[in-house]
């Protein structure tokens, strides 16, 4: 609805509560999509405190048991990283263009974030197979798999959602002012990066 | 009176009863919904209680083995606190917070009609454990390493997990819809300050669960690996930390005892004003007073595991003494509001009553609690099983059925019965502090909770005697109140918009409510606009910024 | 409002007699504590006292305000009355007066607490106090390396032990679990603390007991651990240092005695015991002739044998813990007849069996 049509209407006083939710502030999905990453952010702490209670408590070298080799940023942890970071901005880019009403650039942008978080997600799977220890293999392994785990169980929501925007953009739903729904996953990708680097910097580097 | 009803009222026309029913998105009939199944697993979880205090009754064991007993009360907590204190009050903010905001419906539909559905999926996965070797038997708290693999083998402790982690999604789906809801929805003219103090303590609520429940999901999540797939969590003789658990657990735990006090407080604090004829005294108080309490309630956790000689007991005892600041402030506000109103004893205003004259027990024997040294002796004792039923039935459950009487006129158009109300009432008010006031010497004497028996030498044999009296006097109270409701919904007297004369929106559309809710607002001009438009010509009566 | 009048002589009295006779109501009521019989408990008893006088003040305030309302301000006409919406100055002070009241209640608990968490340098008796599902053990330590010369009094859900100590001694409990949390709670001590299981390099809980009056104090575990939790008692007997020495000396020394060897000629019955379960839960034996019981148990865990015909107990085996531990038991000859047998720590149906004699 426009703001022309709204003042040819009488001011009764439904139409003046229509319009005043469609116009002022942040749109009712995204304020969705933002309460829910905070109760996914604290499900993560809640995951986090168990890592760094273990880590505390822990008699002797903490790390993969033997024999598995110590955590390495490369071939694996490092490239991926690179690549989910590299998705968070084609993400973003994807956004801008929407935003200038760019249906083709916001497809196209879109496209390359899926293609990038599934393979964030087959690395992940991949480097797996590599790593020598399993979740059962003391507490490190625990601790090691269930976060990474749901973190890549979130990055894989997160690439549903993508294909959704996709179809979605590609029957030509989106618009300048009609985007919510782009907006609102973007958010959701960018947290799942920005768990990523906690989680990478902390298995990886704190230690 | 304020509004107009559309004559015939406009409905969108549907297949069949059943299939409405059944995909609803309508905030009105999930709310009914909430309501009722929560009120099926009450009853369920009420059977369990008559069952543990009939073998309690006297000492040895009458007719249930251990394990089937320490089944019994582990399924009565859970199903009491998560199945129906925590949806049956997500019910009544389903129907009613939309309508007090002057909204049409909550911000997400559809998210729910899920939220709803997830709660008699989670609820039978908690209790089908009895059919698959046994439901889960470790207490309603879980503790590892008992709950772990090695001690609480078989799967019914799995389900008990699964289905607690749906239950906890559905509560966190909802909490976002209130809070969207609320900033999003509101009317215009209503400014956070002229909300009505329900949607206030709901909104509080609802961000205590947004932020405290998807830690127990975490844990819970953290105990079926330990349990499933090796895990080392909790399991001390892999390396695990048993304490990680009641942190983990209490950290929600916690501000879980506010998500189920706080929507009841609302509900009393909507009732007093009603009848007695005056606004409630220190509203702007009472909503800094809601949010301290949420705030403070991530500070207090560890006052359940001073015991365990781990926890830096200064800083827990510190801020649970003071937590009890912002709750006194709360009760000197309803006294406020009683004092010099004009009373009339509803049924709703009885239970609201009791509300406040129950819950300040459990207020005192938490203060007596917050201190350690006597918490040494009290800790998992009956005094803290008396403590927390003060709170939570004669705080939480007074104020469901005071919610229940007050907006069972909106939500059905006729009125129940005020003398079979106050029969309820009496019946109910002395069944409870018979059943759950003995537990106080009980436990100041050394009697333990979560045990099958007791020894005859303890002196414990009258105050068990007296406490299944009251439990079962409780369980007959509930006679009158379903007579009430039944023969209501046969024949009950109908009521127009505004039964009670009351303040908030709610009461400014027909009773029950079309499905878009309203046809017309009055102007909002502060928290009781029905009181406002009701009184718009007894100006004297309005302070200077209400007066139109 | 009456104008307040200085209280009469005679009123005072009445007063005095009141608060004496609430407090024998109280008491028999049962909201104290029972008499506390250690030093700490003293300190316990008397901050429990206040607390409690201060709930009891704000109880009768609060609820006696709340029925007065009711009754004085009762709906009596349609007169709407004065609207007030709040006070800033008479919010201010009853949200001041609370504070400094939980404040001085917190200092008061911090000083108390004190009291109970103090710790001597030099325990005249440090006792390890271990628990498991579901009974305890006590081993007095002497101060050598040696477990096998220590004291040892194991405790069975028939049978449970009795720790005996000293008066007017500083008393040092450390606390260990074997398997899950439970907690040592001696209502009279005032006192329990949570036993847990060790992990990693964790120190396990100590408390530390000053008794004060020789008797016999019960306790039980006060955390729920599982199917017998309830049965898990014991008892303190607190004794003068010279009946306490004369039954530190009398009492029967660490370790199991050595197996009887097995009967020549003799039916031998294998029976394992793993995972609080015995392996099979019917066993076949001759009449009228001595048979041995090869008993297994396969956990670290205490376990026994014991055979009853109905009520009456005909054998008791000696317990023993695992993992991989023998123990043979020479069954002396029983008449033909359906007799049961059972594990003594965990009367539960996993370790319940029918031994046929025929």
């Amino acid at each position: 609805m426009s703001v022309e049509a709204s003042t040819s209407m009488s001011a009764d006083i439904t139409t003046r509560v229509e319009v005043a939710r469609r116009e002022s502030g942040m749109p009712t999905p995204l304020v969705g999509m933002l309460l829910f990453i905070a109760s996914e952010v604290m499900f993560f702490g809640g995951l986090f405190a168990a890592y760094f209670n273990a880590r505390a408590a822990f008699v002797g070298e903490w790390g993969p048991p033997a024999p598995a080799p110590e955590l390495e940023i490369l071939p694996l942890a490092l490239p991926l990283t690179v690549i989910l970071l590299t998705s968070s901005l084609t993400m973003q880019l994807g956004v801008w263009a929407i935003r200038r009403g760019n249906q083709g650039a916001m497809r196209f942008w879109t496209a390359i974030t899926l293609l990038l978080g599934i393979s964030f997600v087959a690395g992940q799977l991949y480097d797996y197979t590599t790593l020598g220890f399993g979740i059962s293999d003391g507490v490190f392994g625990t601790v090691f798999y269930t976060l990474t785990g749901f973190h890549g169980a979130h990055v894989f929501g997160g690439t549903v959602g993508l294909t959704i925007l996709l179809a979605r953009a590609i029957q030509g739903q989106f618009s300048a002012r009609n985007h919510v729904a782009v907006e609102a996953i973007s958010i959701y990708w960018h947290f799942v990066d920005v768990v990523w680097i906690a989680l990478f910097t902390t298995l990886y580097f704190l230690r | 009176m304020a509004t107009t009803t559309l004559e015939p009222r406009a409905e969108t026309y549907r297949s069949s009863w059943v299939i409405d029913w059944l995909t609803t998105v309508d905030h009105k009939k999930i709310g009914v919904l909430y309501i009722v199944n929560s009120f099926l697993f009450f009853f369920a979880a009420g059977i369990l209680a008559l069952v543990i205090r009939s073998e309690l009754a006297v000492p040895g064991l009458q007719f249930l083995d251990e394990r089937t007993y320490n089944q019994a009360f582990t399924m009565h907590g859970t199903i009491m606190i998560f199945l129906f204190i925590v949806p049956v009050l997500s019910g009544f903010a389903n129907y009613v917070v939309p309508l007090q905001l002057g909204a049409p419906d909550m911000a997400f539909p559809r998210i729910n009609a899920l939220s709803f559905w997830l709660l008699p999926l989670g609820g039978l996965l908690i209790f089908s454990g009895y059919l698959f070797g046994g439901a889960a038997a470790e207490g309603w708290t879980g503790y590892a390493p008992l709950s772990g693999g090695t001690y609480a083998a078989g799967v019914g402790t799995d389900l008990w997990l699964i289905g607690l982690t749906l239950v906890g999604t559905a509560s966190i789906l909802g909490a976002v819809n209130i809070i969207a809801t609320v900033f999003k929805m509101r009317a215009p003219g209503m400014t956070l300050m002229r909300m009505p103090i329900f949607c206030w303590t709901v909104l509080v609520t609802a961000v205590l669960i947004l932020l405290a429940t998807p830690v127990l999901t975490a844990g819970l999540i953290a105990l079926f690996i330990d349990r499933n797939y090796g895990g080392s969590f909790f399991d001390p003789t892999t390396g695990g930390q048993p304490i990680l658990w009641q942190h983990i657990f209490w950290f929600f735990g916690h501000p879980e005892v506010y998500i189920v006090i706080l929507p009841a407080m609302g509900v009393v604090s909507e009732i007093l004003p009603v009848f007695s004829r005056k606004p409630l005294f220190g509203y702007r108080a009472f909503v800094f007073a809601t949010i301290a309490i949420g705030l403070l309630s991530f500070s207090v956790w560890a006052h359940h595991m001073f015991t365990t000689g781990v926890v830096f007991l200064p800083f827990f005892a510190f801020m649970t003494a003071l937590i009890a600041v912002p709750t006194g402030v709360k009760m000197f506000n309803w006294m406020a509001t009683l004092w010099r109103g004009s009373i009339s004893l509803t049924t709703p205003m009885l239970f609201a009553l009791g509300f406040v004259t129950m819950f300040l027990i459990g207020g005192i024997t938490g203060v007596m609690l917050s201190a350690p040294a006597v918490d040494f002796h009290l800790q998992d004792t009956y005094f803290v099983v008396g403590h927390l039923h003060y709170v939570f039935f004669g705080g939480s459950v007074f104020g469901v059925f005071a919610a229940t009487y007050f907006w069972f006129p909106k939500i059905t158009g006729r009125r129940l019965n005020e003398r079979l109300g106050k029969v309820h009432f009496w019946i109910h008010f002395i069944g409870f502090n018979l059943a759950f006031f003995p537990m106080h010497p009980l436990g100041i004497t050394g009697m333990p909770r979560r045990v099958s028996d007791y020894s005859p030498d303890a002196g414990w044999t009258l105050w068990n005697m007296a406490s299944t009296a009251g439990a079962f006097m409780i369980a007959i109270s509930v006679l009158p109140f379903l007579i009430n409701v039944i023969a209501t919904f046969i024949n009950g007297e109908r009521v127009g918009d505004d039964p009670w004369e009351a303040n908030t929106l709610e009461w400014a559309t027909s009773s029950p409510p079309p499905p878009y809710n309203f046809d017309k607002l009055p102007p909002i001009r502060s928290e009781r606009p029905v009181f406002d438009l009701r009184h718009k010509h007894d100006v004297e009566h309005l302070s200077a910024e209400e007066r139109p | 409002m009456r104008p307040s009048a200085a209280p009469s002589r005679l009123q005072t009295r009445l007063l005095a007699v009141a608060a004496l006779l609430l407090t024998t109501l109280v008491a028999g009521c049962g909201m104290l504590p029972p008499d506390p019989k250690t030093e700490a408990a003293k300190a316990v008893w008397d901050l429990y006292l206040i607390v409690f006088i201060m709930g009891a003040i704000v109880f009768v305030g609060v609820e006696g305000f709340i029925v007065y309302a009711i009754l004085r301000y009762r709906r009596r006409d349609d007169h709407l009355p004065d609207q007030l919406h709040g006070n800033n100055l008479v919010e201010m002070i009853w949200t001041a007066i609370p504070t400094v009241i939980v404040l001085v209640l917190f200092v008061l608990s911090s000083i108390a607490l004190g009291a109970v968490e103090a710790r001597s340098d030099n325990p005249s008796v440090t006792i390890e106090v271990d628990g498991f599902q579901w009974q305890w053990e006590f081993r007095y330590l002497d101060g050598d390396a040696d477990p096998g010369n220590d004291v040892l009094v194991t405790g069975s859900p028939a049978d449970p032990p009795v720790m005996a100590l000293p008066i007017n001694e500083p008393v040092r409990l450390v606390l260990r679990s074997r398997d899950v949390i439970h907690a040592f709670y001696v209502p009279n001590f005032l006192i329990k603390r949570d036993v847990m299981p060790i992990s990693g390099e964790q120190p396990p809980n100590e408390m530390e007991l000053n008794v004060t009056e020789v008797g016999t104090y019960g306790g039980q575990c006060a955390e729920f651990c599982g199917d017998l939790h309830a049965r898990m008692t014991f008892s303190v007997e607190a004794m003068t240092r010279a009946d306490y020495d004369a039954w530190l000396a009398a009492a029967p020394r660490g370790g199991s005695p050595p197996p009887p060897s097995v009967a020549p000629g003799a039916t031998v019955l294998d029976l394992t015991a793993d995972m609080i379960e015995f392996d099979t839960h019917q066993l076949t034996a001759p009449a009228d002739e001595a048979f041995t019981m090869r008993f297994m148990n396969e956990e670290d865990v205490i376990h026994n044998v014991a055979i009853f015909r109905g009520e009456e107990r005909i054998f008791t085996g000696d317990g023993v813990t695992g993992p991989d531990a023998t123990i043979d038991y020479v069954i002396p000859p029983l008449p033909p007849g359906e007799y049961t047998f059972q594990c003594d720590y965990h009367p539960v149906p996993d370790m319940t069996g029918t031994l046929t004699v025929e």
